[in-house]
């Protein structure tokens, strides 16, 4: 039995499973990244073709209102894509840290060597004949 | 012999470092300065060519966590192995980081850090004498100024801090890191003199994601895994 909410929701769970592998075909998402919003997609399909599966599991659960499970899975989800995002986010602060103070000691050790190659340069300029220094 | 160099972290600090700097040539000349220009938006960039000491610098500030340990890093790379932090603002007397490298030549401890409230605490440093209190216990060890930033730091806390040195307000946390890889401590009392000028950039609403910080700390710190320095 095929009900018209049923079939919206397995149009939606397609959609949604191609819209995330065409941000990965353009690379607008990294693959590493993809995983989780591609399992929940999968999900949202399989719930959109099996409804019995819902209900056992919110009889299971007991839980009476067999479309609450369907929230619950969402935010379960949400969470966890959320809390992953928070630790590529914090990894991604470490390596920026990382990059910015490399790139402030680099910086430094090139003004050193200039400093260093001024200080030895300086005593040639306008001294008459250019006789190394012991 | 071991090289020592002084490290200043900086924000906005152009009016106190001319100071700070003379101060430390005229005690301890022998000493390499290197100041961590921490983003600041006044003229201490200005100021540290003028001064001729060596120095680091980002254009967005990143807090006094991240320009100690790239300081650190920076020291450790040009094969300095003691490095004596100390703050921008003249509240360090520079007079005594002889004690605390005397402290650290001793040779039993792998830091030396300057405490004011080695003997007694004010009656308006109470939040400071609790703090101490719970960074003792998390620490287990005596800690009587949990937030000083006048440290002398012998070659172990050189390699543990320049790449693990905490970020945001690292002061506590500092010491429940060294107690966690077993990094020993000395203090030595120090005299705290009022910043030469301007003002301190802790708010209250800083104040209080310090405090968060902190808490965290002292449950998390003492569980992290060891790393060898």
């Amino acid at each position: 039995m095929t009900s018209r909410i049923q079939i919206v929701a397995i149009l939606g769970s397609v959609a949604f499973l191609l819209l995330v592998l065409e941000l990965v075909r353009r690379r607008r998402l990294a693959e590493e990244y993809s995983a989780l919003w591609i399992v929940a997609a999968l999900m949202l399909l399989v719930a959109s073709i099996r409804r019995d599966l819902i209900d056992r599991t919110a009889s299971w659960l007991g839980i009476y209102y067999g479309p609450a499970v369907l929230l619950l899975g969402l935010v379960v989800v949400v969470s966890a894509v959320l809390l992953w995002m928070s630790v590529i986010l914090s990894r991604q602060q470490s390596q920026i840290d990382h990059l910015i103070e490399e790139t402030a000691i680099l910086s430094a050790e090139l003004r050193d060597e200039r400093r260093a190659g001024a200080a030895e340069a300086a005593p040639y300029v306008g001294a008459g004949p250019k006789t190394p220094r012991a | 012999m071991r090289r020592a160099l002084t490290l200043i972290p900086a924000h906005n600090e152009a009016a106190n470092l001319p100071a700070v700097v003379a101060e430390i040539r005229e005690r301890r000349p022998d000493l390499d300065i290197l100041v961590v220009d921490d983003g600041s938006t006044d003229d201490t960039s200005q100021v540290l060519d003028r001064l001729g000491v060596r120095w680091l610098g980002w254009p967005q500030r990143r807090g006094v966590g991240c320009a100690v340990r790239a300081g650190l890093r920076y020291g450790a790379r040009l094969g300095f192995d003691v490095i004596v932090r100390l703050d921008a603002d003249g509240q360090h007397d520079a007079g005594a980081i002889s004690r605390l490298l005397a402290r650290l030549e001793q040779d039993d401890v792998d830091a030396v850090m300057g405490s004011r409230y080695a003997d007694s605490y004010p009656g308006s440093a109470m939040v400071k004498r609790a703090l101490a209190g719970v960074v003792s216990m998390a620490s287990r060890r005596r800690v009587t100024d949990a937030t000083s930033g006048f440290w002398a730091l012998g070659p172990r806390a050189v390699t543990l801090l320049a790449a693990h040195h905490p970020r945001g307000y690292p002061e506590p946390e500092l010491h429940l890191l060294l107690s966690r890889n077993g990094l020993t401590v000395a203090e030595v009392p120090v005299r705290s003199r009022a910043r030469l000028s301007g003002r301190s950039t802790l708010t209250l609403l800083r104040l209080l994601a310090a405090g968060a910080r902190v808490l965290l700390a002292v449950v998390i710190v003492p569980l992290r895994e060891r790393v060898d320095p």
